[in-house]
């Protein structure tokens, strides 16, 4: 079920150093191949088709601190560095993961989150689970959700939430998650859909859903997050294959273009797999120094602090930068947006919400 | 002669079929009406499929949820659907209210109530043929987030501050559909029966679990 991997972490740093971002017709390729056959992580050479649209400008990655060295800052950490978004009519999002702590790191996260949107207008905060760990009394919920985002909250920025195996489920019914009472579920923000999937509990009748829900999607970016990873580095927990064999396939089959996760306390960005890009970003609050055994899954990972991303979907590609408490930069780069012939051009595309 | 054959030994056989093949017809719909009216005479009955043992099996434990859930629909009753609220005391409340009404309503339930003595053969042969297909790291991460001798039983909520384990996807394929309100959750080597909504344990099958290789 879960993949371990055990390389030297400098090796990590080497890697995550030269990491770059595959081309779109690389990524055609690979959507193409992963229909055709699922399972191994290996990237599939083939012909690619032409890429719709403008040719993106090259991918840019900035190199992280080394692993296993930390820029955390004792008392106020430093204002991010934040890019802000380049284009006019982006969808701005922030992700966090892992987050329910309530202790110093995830009020410092926060605050950075809060900090950063003054540059990078995010209007809304996608979590990808773990969002109340231990006791979920009513206090927890203030403790640990509202005063560390309280700022955000204050300025009306919704937060949409997925379910952490250490949530639990009855976190569906409090508004500020945004849940709407639903394990799983949906929404949209202009161009993007996002699916919002309960992996703790992947049964039968939620990969209906999903399919039923992908298969009606028109939208141009569709965009799916949950808590556990269906590809990681991680030493703890490491891939989730099991979910990764029932999911991937209505992922590839529907064109699902990007898929955050958590529960690793750890940033890393795999290499696209079968045309899609994976973030996991479980070190909102809590992290595991030294936990990514780098691997060839991975493009760049982060494990030395604790991190957040700020995201923005484009007409023709998705930027997105990871900050970390101490407001350094992590990663960064620019993503373009796969050739798919079913997707409806910027100018058809339908909006909603 | 001819005549005396034809008048009482003839009626005689017919009469004697006609019992035997009702007897018959009795014993293989056993559990059915016996009315026959309408049916086919006994010499066209075909013979009456096979019951599938494990659909038996099943049936009968999706009886035992449904009779569950309408006891759980009456309490709900009484204890409305939490509706979205900013206020984390409306869930938790309803939560414990919930699971405490349950919990006394089934306050002599025992393990295995609702898998029920029939079906627990079959729910470990489940466990244990999705366990064969695991390899022994991917078996220890199954209860890597729990700690050792986490207590469970029956009518007692499932401890707040511990995660609940992920059931493993294709595991979840291969066990009986639960309606919305019930689910799956392995705790150390037992398989539980959890009201969701309520956060209480209906049901534990201990020891569902193979060993683990040490």
């Amino acid at each position: 079920m879960r993949a371990r991997y055990r390389l030297p972490l400098y090796l990590l740093t080497l890697t995550v150093g030269a990491a770059c971002v595959s081309a779109p017709a690389d990524l055609a390729a690979q959507r193409a191949a992963g229909s055709a056959q699922q399972a191994p992580a290996q990237q599939t050479q083939k012909p690619a088709p032409p890429a719709r649209g403008p040719t993106p400008p090259p991918p840019s990655v900035v190199a992280p601190p080394e692993p296993g060295t930390t820029t955390a800052t004792k008392g106020a950490p430093a204002p991010p560095a934040v890019t802000p978004p380049s284009e006019k009519d982006g969808v701005l999002f922030a992700v966090i993961g892992d987050t329910g702590t309530g202790t110093q790191s995830q009020f410092d996260i926060g605050k950075q989150l809060a900090t950063a949107r003054s540059s990078f207008p995010f209007e809304f905060v996608i979590m990808v689970g773990d969002n109340i760990y231990g006791s979920e009394r009513p206090q927890d919920f203030s403790q640990k959700f509202e005063k560390p985002y309280q700022t955000l909250l204050d300025a009306k920025v919704p937060f949409y939430a997925a379910l952490g195996n250490h949530d639990d489920p009855t976190q569906r019914y409090y508004k500020p998650f945004n849940m709407n009472g639903e394990r799983y579920y949906t929404y949209t923000k202009g161009s993007a859909r996002f699916f919002v999937l309960d992996s703790n509990y992947m049964d039968q009748k939620q990969l209906k859903w999903l399919e039923d829900q992908l298969s009606r999607s028109n939208d141009r970016w569709k965009i799916a997050y949950f808590h556990h990873p269906l590809y990681s580095s991680g030493g703890r927990h490491g891939s989730e294959i099991d979910l990764r064999s029932q999911v991937e396939p209505l992922f590839i089959k529907y064109g699902v273009d990007v898929v955050f996760a958590g529960h690793e306390h750890f940033y890393e960005r795999i290499k696209p797999q079968k045309g899609i890009y994976y973030f996991t970003e479980g070190g909102s609050a809590k992290i595991a120094k030294g936990d990514i055994k780098k691997s060839e899954l991975t493009a760049a990972g982060f494990d030395a602090d604790y991190s957040f991303m700020l995201t923005e979907l484009g007409k023709e590609a998705m930027r997105f930068q990871v900050l970390s408490r101490g407001g350094k930069p992590v990663d960064s780069g620019m993503l373009p947006l796969m050739p798919d012939p079913k997707r409806p051009s910027t100018d058809d595309r339908t909006r909603s919400q | 002669m001819r005549k005396l054959i034809l008048s009482v030994v003839v009626p005689s056989v017919i009469v004697a079929f006609g019992v035997c093949a009702s007897a018959q017809t009795r014993t293989s719909t056993a559990g059915q009406p016996a009315s026959t009216a309408g049916q086919p005479t006994a010499a066209t009955v075909p013979p009456q499929p096979r019951v599938n043992p494990t659909a038996e099996v099943m049936a009968a434990f999706r009886k035992r949820v449904d009779e569950y859930l309408k006891l759980r629909n009456e309490i709900t009753k009484k204890i409305p659907e939490v509706k979205e609220t900013g206020d984390p005391n409306k869930i938790s409340a309803r939560e414990k209210a919930l699971g405490q009404a349950i919990a006394a309503a089934r306050a002599s339930a025992k393990p295995g109530d609702v898998f029920g003595r029939d079906a627990t053969p079959l729910f470990m042969k489940i466990l244990a043929d999705d366990w064969r297909t695991r390899k022994p790291a991917d078996r220890k991460a199954v209860f890597t987030e729990l700690p050792k001798g986490t207590h469970i039983n029956i009518n007692q909520p499932y401890p707040t501050t511990l995660p609940l384990l992920t059931v493993p996807g294709n595991l979840l394929a291969s066990l009986p559909v639960l309606p919305d309100e019930l689910e799956y959750r392995v705790v150390d080597r037992h398989l539980l029966l959890r009201d969701r909504d309520a956060n209480l344990t209906i049901d534990v099958l201990f020891n569902a679990l193979p060993r683990m290789e040490k």
